[in-house]
Order: structure tokens, then sequence, then C-alpha cells
């Protein structure tokens, strides 16, 4: 306890020694965790998006007029003891009409001009548990002979079936670009800053050398020796990590609010559970970090 | 404890023996320590009697020290002998002799590149990592450049070496100022080293070499740095400690001084062991 103690004293005891390099450590540090915390909650909010719009992911598989209920229901079960389909319903005709004309409602004369018929195909509405799988479930569906004879189109069953293929791929091979860069911009970040407080505690104990010496001399023992160097790069470390995660607080209270104003549709709210864990991830990395520095420049610079 | 550097027999300066040699025998006279009245008395030297006399403090054991970077030149040549408990000895030799070698491999800065070196019992060469700070402990140090840091108190200096291995704040303020006391500094205890003069400095890195009471004191060119009347204070300081029961041994070049004080005197030459002699002389011409 009482080394310990000695420790912190020495610790601090080098934040007035090498003022400039200490801040200079304690700066990168901050700055390498604030982008690090910045990108987990770009991450979350990415996330949480892609997620809704995931949901909205479905197949709608149009069925000719001539089918009957037999036949309907046989695709259906078909369909769900398939993998990644979660629920399947079915859209009637009329219900289809119906539907259409809610949706038209800023020109109702297209409706009237259909003369009481009713052009709109009855469909199976397929929605999934895995969106990932929407190619799959969708080939799976053209291949399957009872929806072949009963789809809109015989000779093209796969004209009948549309889901947002497009879309939906588009948007996860950006997704994971984004995670990709991320991924890449952290690590090298990680490393800048390793460097960082590396040098510090290698400017450290070259101030140190000939008190290192002496400690030798008489006997103190390794741990006592390399004690305060790794609390001086905990410590900065620390320091960062809080200044990072004050300001995330910062962009959080002030920032956060007028960009959800500004993209009502954008769902941006991420609840106070996201914080704290990108919070208690930061304190960790940056501990992480500032440990592995410290022990890589003792490592190099203090042969006990 | 009494001074044993009349072993070989008064008034009969005799070449002592080298340790016997045989790896057994050396650490095993340390296990048969006699007790401390019959190692106080003189015991006479018989050629073929192994030398019982106390416990062996250094033993060293047909040890060599090669350096790498002259694989074919040993700095030490199978060096054997033994220093027991209260001795005081010289070590002598010209520069490159092995002296310092001989130094930094008794406080395992270096290992042995054959042989084996005993310390109080232990053998240096098999010794964990972690336990040397702990020998080093129980052997103060003593220096020609005094290895002082300049920006603490003189107090501050020696309390150093106590608090770095742990000691509490009571046994500091009760240990350093007696030991300051002992080499006649307790006037000083606030003045920083660059506040004193050569011998004064010496005299503190002495006190912080036996603050903590190690059993075992060595000294490296002592008075390298100081003139001749500062020097024979530092040697008398050095043999009061001696008397109080500690193993001094100082390698040196001042002749004078080995002349002058005709203790126990271990003489290197390239490497080689040539002289180990009860109150001896330098020996060599300058």
């Amino acid at each position: 306890m009482s080394s310990l103690i000695y420790f912190l004293k020495e610790s601090l005891h080098g934040f007035t020694r090498n003022l400039s390099t200490t801040l200079g450590s304690i700066i990168t540090i901050f700055l390498s965790l604030l982008i690090i915390g910045v990108f987990l909650i770009g991450g979350f909010i990415v996330e949480s998006v892609v997620s809704s719009v995931e949901e909205r992911v479905s197949i709608t598989a149009y069925v000719a007029d001539s089918s009957n209920d037999s036949q309907i229901q046989e695709v259906r079960s078909y369909l769900l003891g398939l993998e990644g389909v979660a629920a399947v319903g079915f859209t009637t005709k009329d219900q289809a009409l119906e539907k259409f004309r809610n949706s038209m409602t800023s020109n109702p004369e297209i409706i009237d001009q259909l003369d009481g018929q009713n052009p709109l195909p009855a469909s199976l509405d397929i929605e999934l548990s895995d969106p990932q799988k929407v190619e799959q479930v969708a080939l799976a569906l053209e291949e399957y002979p009872t929806y072949r004879s009963i789809s809109e189109d015989p000779g093209n069953p796969g004209g009948s079936i549309k889901y947002g293929q497009k879309s939906v791929e588009r948007l996860f091979t950006f997704t994971n670009y984004v995670r990709y860069i991320g991924m890449a911009l952290v690590v090298l970040l990680i490393f800048i800053a390793l460097v960082f407080i590396n040098n510090t505690i290698r400017l450290a104990i070259l101030a140190r050398r000939k008190e290192i010496a002496i400690m030798r001399l008489v006997g103190a023992s390794n741990g006592f020796i390399r004690g305060p160097f790794l609390m001086e790069g905990a410590l900065h470390a620390a320091i960062g990590a809080l200044l990072a995660i004050g300001s995330i607080e910062l962009i959080r209270g002030f920032a956060l609010p007028k960009v959800a104003d500004a993209l009502p549709w954008f769902p941006i709210d991420l609840g106070a559970q996201a914080f704290l864990t990108v919070y208690g991830l930061l304190l960790v990395f940056g501990l992480v970090i500032g440990f592995l520095g410290s022990a890589l420049a003792m490592r190099r610079y203090l042969k006990v | 404890m009494t001074d044993y550097s009349n072993q070989g027999g008064i008034g009969r300066p005799g070449v002592r023996r080298a340790a016997s040699p045989g790896s057994g025998a050396s650490g095993s006279y340390a296990r048969h320590a006699t007790s401390q009245l019959s190692a106080s008395l003189p015991v006479l030297d018989i050629d073929d009697a192994p030398q019982v006399a106390g416990t062996p403090v250094i033993t060293f054991d047909r040890v060599s020290k090669m350096y790498p970077a002259q694989p074919n030149k040993p700095a030490l040549n199978s060096i054997s002998l033994q220093i027991y408990a209260g001795e005081f000895v010289f070590l002598v030799g010209h520069s490159g002799s092995g002296k310092s070698t001989f130094i930094r491999m008794l406080i395992r800065e270096i290992k042995p590149s054959e042989g084996h070196i005993y310390v109080a019992d232990e053998d240096l060469s098999t010794m964990r990592g972690w336990r040397v700070p702990y020998l080093r402990r129980n052997i103060g140090c003593v220096f020609q450049d005094f290895k002082l840091l300049p920006n603490k108190s003189v107090f501050e200096n020696v309390a150093f070496a106590l608090e770095v291995i742990g000691k509490s704040r009571h046994v500091i303020k009760t240990q350093v100022p007696e030991v300051l006391r002992l080499v006649g500094l307790q006037d000083k205890l606030n003045k920083r080293p660059d506040q004193l003069s050569g011998g004064e400095q010496q005299r503190v890195s002495i006190a912080r070499a036996i603050v903590n009471r190690p059993p075992l004191l060595i000294c490296d060119e002592p008075t390298g740095n100081l003139d001749p009347q500062t020097s024979r204070g530092i040697m008398d300081l050095l043999e009061r400690i001696n008397r109080t029961g500690t193993t001094v041994l100082v390698a040196t070049h001042d002749r004078e001084m080995v002349d002058n004080m005709r203790r126990r005197v271990i003489a290197l030459e390239r490497g080689h062991l040539t002289r180990d002699q009860d109150r001896g002389v330098y020996g060599f011409d300058v």
C-alpha cells in the first residue's frame, strides 16, 4: 500500500519533470480515444439504421388469379419451412386494390378509370428473420414447382418475385466498408498512441537513469523500480480517456440533439446504455494502451 | 566481531592458499559454520588442513569470465578464493586486471562464464533474476564517483536507499541520522552534495551503503578521487565499519594505503590471481 502511494507520488512527479512530453502523450491518447469513441458511437448509429432498414426487407411473390387456396397453402407451408423466413402473409386482390387506393389518395381518378375491374394480382408477403438470406429465399421460391405453376407469369416465375435486392446489397457493402475503414483507423490510432506513450516513458526513464542505477545498487526490487513508470503510463492514459469521455458527453449533450432535429427521419436516438458501453470501452482501451506503451518502453530501456 | 586479518599467524605474513579446489567443498564450508565464539578465535594455518575459520562470505570456485568482445582473452581466469566474515580485504591490480569484473560479478551485474560464486551460501550463477535485489540488499557498494543524487540533500540521499527497499518512515528517521553520525556528517544533513567536499561526498555514499546494515561492504576505488589526507580519513572510516563485524572488500590503486594498513591483499594480473597474502603490500611497481 505504501509503495502504491510512492508510485503515485513518483509518477505525479514525472508530470512536472517532463511537462511537454507528458502533455503530448495525454493529448494523443485523448484524440485517439475521442476518434475511437466517435467511431464506436457512429457504428452504433449505423447499426441501428441498418437494423431498422433490415426489418423492412421482405419478399412479395405475386400469384396468378387462377390459383386456388390449396396451392397457395402449399407454397406458404413450404416457405415457412425455409431458413430465414419469419412469417408469410397473404394479400388478396381486393386487399391489394384497397392498399393501392390508399397510396393513391392524391389522384383517385386513376382508380375510377379502372371501371370496377381489378388488375392487381394477389400476393404472398414473406417476412424474413435474417435479411441476408433474402436472395436465397427468393431463389428457392422461384425453383419450387407449385409456385411455378401458380405464379403470375408461369414462363418467368422469377419476374413475379419482388424484393429490394439492389438497395439492400448496396447498404450492406456500404456498412461493411465503413466498418473496415473504422477498424483500420482505430488500429492506426492505437499504434500512434502506443508510440507516444512509449516515447514519454522512455524520456522519463532516461531522466531518472541515475536514480534507477542507485535503486538497483541498493537492492530495490524490480517491481519497485518499474512501478512508477507503469503508473505514469496508466495515469496518462486514464487522463486521456477521461478527456475523451468528457468530450463525447459534450457532443452528446449539445450536438446530437441538433442533428436529431435536423434529420428527423434518421434514427439517431441511442439511449444511455450505448454511451455507457462506449465510455467503459474507452477507459479499458486507454488503460491497455497506457500499460502496454510503458511496458514496451521498459522492456527496451529498463533492463532490470 | 574480531579482526581476522591475522589468521595466517601473528607477525608471519604468509601467502594464503587459494580456496581448496573442488566445487562441492566450497559450498559446504558455510553449512558447517562454526559458532561466533570459535569463529573469532585465531586459527593456525596448517598447510594440509582446510581453512574453516568462520563462515566464508564470498567463495570463488574456479571462476572465469570471458566477454563476448574478447572470447580468447578472459577478463578473469579460473579464480578460486574465499573471503571470511569480518575480513578486511584489498583487491589490487592494474587497470584491466579484472578488478571491476570481480566486483561486478559479486553484485550479480554479470554472471561468470565458468565456475561458481557463492555469497553467503547462495550460488550467484544459478540465482534467479528476481532474487538479485535481495542479494544486493546484503551488499553495500561504494564507488569512486560517489553516485549521489544531486537534487537531494544528504539526508534524502541516504534515506533513498531505505525508501526504495520499502522501509518504514520510522526506520528511516532513526537509522539515517545514526549512520550519518557514524560517518561524521551529523551537522550536514540538509546540505546538497555539491555543497560538500569530495571526502564528505564519499562519506555520504558510504553512509548510504551501510545504512541498511549489510554484512558485506564493497568499495571500488573509494579514494580514487581524493587527496591522501582525505583518503586516510575514508580508510579509517572503513576500518571502523569493519570493526563492527562488516566484511569489507576494497578494490584500489592506492599503494600507500595498502602498504600502511597491512591487511589481506588479493592481487590480480591480466585476469589471473597472482597473490593472496595476509598483511600484504601493494606489491606492484607503479
